[in-house]
């Protein structure tokens, strides 16, 4: 095996940011050798040293940045820290996890060209590499518009091409896909695959999707406080699931459903991917339904995880009728009405487009409806200001950056409440609550700006929660999140939606979904297309193809496996793990059961334009009926 | 968020593919010829040609209006205060004499004519900008020899003024969402009201050029012992000659007859 990448020994730590305070080790030894024309994923939490890993390859690290570095990367032979980065550019490309601070033309073909350019490759041969490199990332239709109005995906694949077009023997991603839409993903992935296919150019990317990794990589690497502690084929290492949640990255949700089983039954249950899960959960059940049923029939439907909110009388924000335009005329919402309820847990769906940010923005007066009403606690947002309303709705934007502005990670948080002008007792009271639950006291005095990612994002968070809103609106809120920082922030999310806030969360991730939200609003092209109960929403294959939602791996299972007598909508691995079992013990009575628990719900679909309200409440239908006498 | 700074109306005329260098040798010949001749004719004659080379270009009827709704105020403001204090000189007919103010048939037209030059000279611009894209803008400079790093600079600034302008409004709502009152009323409270704004600003905004130095080594910029090579080098073809050879032409027959 030729060696592409070889790190020896390699620690690194960056300058520190502020005089007199220490360089913050980064990374702690590492020794790791990659061949040519490999496939490898590093795993990681944020913070864990990915990025910093993925600049040393190209030299970025130590010589743009300073700080110690010691140890060897050589990366084709060459030793980084003897050859200038735009010299070992023509060998490493690296691709950035933001979009937009690594595309600099101001058309497409254009940014392709400019490596090649900077190499003082010939302009016949520029031509060639342009339209190879854009075909390779499918973007060949697009070579003359300009990359600012092209969608984070195609940025990523026109990044991606901008390196190919230099013909590298190693590239290097820096979690391409983390602030991408699922469509936006999927087609980095695709990119990604065929390069691998071609296997003549070596691949190296950090990522967070844990999910889509099986299909991609041929080797994984954990980075964790600085070191490399796992190394292997995927199959393996997302086997470890236990291990993996504790190194705070989590596992595929099919990875969980395996370990799952094992546990609950003495079968040792092992899944590679969802198409070997699908077969070996088949055989098994036809395997059982050749025994005699033992006994009476066991409880045929998992009770449902979330209770019913008890409010859902009452209405907190109600959207009237709204519709909105934008200044150039396209119209962003149509006819939208909705109402919520104090205590609501909703997941606001849909496609890139389809106007759930310009939704959300109406309900703390950001945007006014040019036509029809959005009413806050009986406040008219129209009459309203944005600071008046700031206190009743919290709402936390998916760049932390963006609100990130004080000197002070306590001034940070105390400034919403300064602005209400509150007694200076019960703002440091407040921030002091705040700054415990997030685990920043030690930060308390430290610029916020200085702090890492997952950090800067609890700040964020923290100023808004700490003004006590009834209502929290999440824009995106677990894009870049590793597993344990997402189920911390659900933890929290959760916790805050039993004392009775209302929880909106404006999201892609459809595992969030199906384990958080009770109530789930789809948008598309500006319509409310579906808005009920989130297990009536999995039933509804229609509203989902149309608001290109895809169901969570292990639903899927179960709608594939619903033949063998499986409910269609299964919601998580544990629901999935008690109607599994439940179905082995049942047997051959199979047939009863397929019948059972399909009582459709009353959350159906919603005819355009037609007043939502007045159609929905799909709550406790379904499987929820036996808690409504509670 | 879209490209808001970018004036240039993508259409696919004969005007649009001119070289950007002989573009621009228009608008200075043009202008220059505007003072070579300062007549009301040749103003009006000037607004002609650009508005016939507006409809050849197939530039939307509302831009072209935005350009006279722009400049009908600035305009408007010169032709009153020429009119009203030019001087008449000795000999001429005055119309209208109250202190310092003079009003006669020679202010008035002095008056018309900056105002319709001023328009004149904008238009020129206009078409300039609505026919030529940043990127082609950037190659013209180039090619006219403006060092690389300058023509690099430009082309940046050029390219994330659109960003900013959205960052600015997405740290501007992120603000407002916390309860920051920016629709206060006195000029002063409101610009201390968006000090936390701009503050966020400069954090994001220095945190991405160090980024985007970063992505600019990465791609080889700088690269040792190389000469730059240059895709799609601009070539001049026939339509650019012709253009070419009459505005050489006009600008010789211009200056020959204003001599005479």
């Amino acid at each position: 095996m030729t060696v592409d990448i070889a790190l020896e020994n390699l620690y690194y730590a960056y300058p520190p940011p502020m005089q007199g305070s220490e360089a913050i080790p980064v990374l702690q030894g590492i020794n790791l050798e990659i061949g040519r024309g490999e496939s490898v994923a590093l795993l990681g939490r944020v913070g864990a040293g990915k990025t910093t890993l993925c600049m040393t390859l190209n030299g970025l690290v130590p010589q743009a940045t300073g700080g110690i570095f010691r140890g060897n990367v050589r990366v084709l032979g060459l030793n980084t820290k003897e050859h200038p980065v735009a010299d070992l550019a023509q060998h490493v490309g690296l691709v950035f996890q933001d979009p937009e601070s690594q595309l600099v033309q101001m058309r497409v073909e254009d940014e392709v060209a400019f490596g090649p350019e900077n190499l003082g490759v010939p302009a016949a041969e520029i031509e060639e590499r342009v339209t190879w490199a854009l075909e390779a990332v499918g973007l060949a239709a697009y070579r003359d518009r300009s990359p600012l109005l092209l969608s984070g995906g195609e940025k990523q694949r026109l990044a991606i091409a901008a390196m190919l077009a230099m013909r590298p023997r190693v590239l290097v991603l820096d979690e391409p896909t983390a602030s991408l839409d699922p469509v936006g993903k999927a087609a980095v992935f695709r990119v990604l695959q065929e390069l691998r296919r071609r296997q003549d150019i070596t691949i190296f990317m950090a990522t967070q999707e844990i999910e889509r990794i099986t299909r991609f990589a041929d080797r994984v690497l954990v980075l964790h406080q600085g070191q490399i502690v796992l190394d292997g084929p995927p199959a393996s290492i997302l086997a470890q699931v236990p291990k993996l949640e504790e190194l705070g990255i989590g596992a595929p949700q099919i990875m969980e459903l395996a370990h799952l089983l094992s546990q609950r039954s003495k079968h040792r249950y092992h899944f590679t991917g969802d198409a070997q899960a699908f077969k070996e959960l088949r055989r098994r059940a036809r395997k059982a339904r050749l025994h005699k049923a033992h006994g009476g029939l066991p409880p045929a439907v998992p009770p449902p995880a979330l209770r019913p909110n008890p409010f859902a009388d009452r209405s907190q924000v109600t959207v009237e009728n709204v519709s909105f335009a934008y200044a150039d005329g396209t119209p962003a919402l149509r006819n939208v009405s909705l109402i919520l309820h104090p205590g609501d847990f909703v997941a606001l769906l849909g496609p890139n487009g389809a106007g759930k940010t310009t939704l959300v923005r109406h309900l703390n007066g950001l945007l006014r409806p040019a036509s029809g009403r959005v009413l806050v606690e009986r406040q008219d947002t129209r009459t309203t200001g944005v600071a008046e309303l700031a206190h009743l709705v919290g709402y936390v934007f998916q760049n932390p950056d963006h609100q990130i502005f004080a000197p002070t990670v306590e001034e940070e948080i105390a400034f919403g409440l300064r602005v209400q002008q509150l007694p200076a007792t019960i703002v440091s009271r407040r921030v002091n609550e705040v700054l415990e639950r997030f685990g920043l006291q030690p930060y308390a005095g430290t610029p916020p700006a200085l702090l890492g990612f997952a950090q800067r994002r609890q700040v964020a968070l923290g100023a808004i929660i700490a003004m006590h809103p009834n209502v929290l609106i999440l824009d995106e809120p677990t894009g870049g999140l590793d597993w344990r920082s997402r189920q911390e922030l659900l933890a929290l999310l959760s916790s805050l939606n039993a004392l009775g806030h209302t929880v909106v969360l404006v999201t892609h991730d459809m595992r969030l979904v199906a384990e958080h939200a009770r109530r789930a609003v789809v948008l598309v092209d500006g319509r409310l297309l579906f808005d009920g109960d989130t297990r009536e929403l999995f039933r509804q294959r229609e509203v989902l193809a149309q608001a290109q939602l895809a169901l969570p791996p292990v639903t899927r299972l179960a709608n594939r496996l619903s033949a063998e007598g499986l409910p269609p909508d299964v919601l998580t691995c544990a629901e999935f793990a008690d109607a599994w079992l439940a179905r082995l013990r049942k047997g051959a009575r199979r047939a009863n059961m397929r019948s059972h628990g399909r009582t459709s719900g009353s959350g159906a679909a919603v005819a355009a334009g037609k007043p939502a309200h007045k159609g929905k409440t799909g709550r406790g239908g379904n499987k929820g009926q036996g808690e409504n006498g509670r | 968020m879209g490209a808001d700074f970018d004036l240039y109306v993508r259409r696919n005329t004969w005007l649009h593919h001119l070289d950007p260098r002989v573009k621009l040798l228009f608008v200075v010949e043009t202008s220059l010829l505007l003072f070579v001749w300062p007549t009301i004719w040749a103003a009006l004659a000037a607004i002609l040609l650009c508005s016939a080379a507006f409809r050849l270009a197939q530039i939307p009827r509302r831009s072209v209006t935005a350009i006279y709704r722009t400049m009908l105020p600035l305009a408007t403001l010169v032709f009153a205060l020429s009119a009203l204090f030019g001087t008449a000189g000795d000999g001429n007919p005055v119309w209208l004499q109250a202190g310092p103010l003079v009003i006669s048939p020679g202010s008035v037209l002095q008056g018309a004519l900056l105002a319709l030059r001023l328009l004149a000279l904008a238009l020129i611009i206009f078409v300039w900008l609505f026919t030529t894209d940043q990127a082609s803008m950037v190659r013209g400079f180039h090619a006219l020899r403006l060092p690389y790093d300058w023509a690099l600079t430009l082309a940046l600034a050029l390219r994330y003024l659109p960003i900013f302008a959205g960052l600015f409004s997405q740290v501007r709502d992120a603000q407002q969402a916390r309860g920051l009152d920016l629709e206060q009323r006195g000029l002063l409270q409101r610009l201390r009201a968006y000090r936390p704004v701009l503050v966020a600003m400069i954090i994001n905004a220095l945190r991405q050029s160090e980024r985007l130095g970063w992505a600019l080594e990465a791609r080889a910029l700088g690269a040792g012992g190389i000469t730059r090579s240059v895709f799609r080098p601009l070539h001049l073809r026939r339509a650019d000659y012709i253009l070419l050879t009459v505005l050489v032409v006009g600008l010789v027959i211009s200056v020959t007859l204003r001599l005479i």
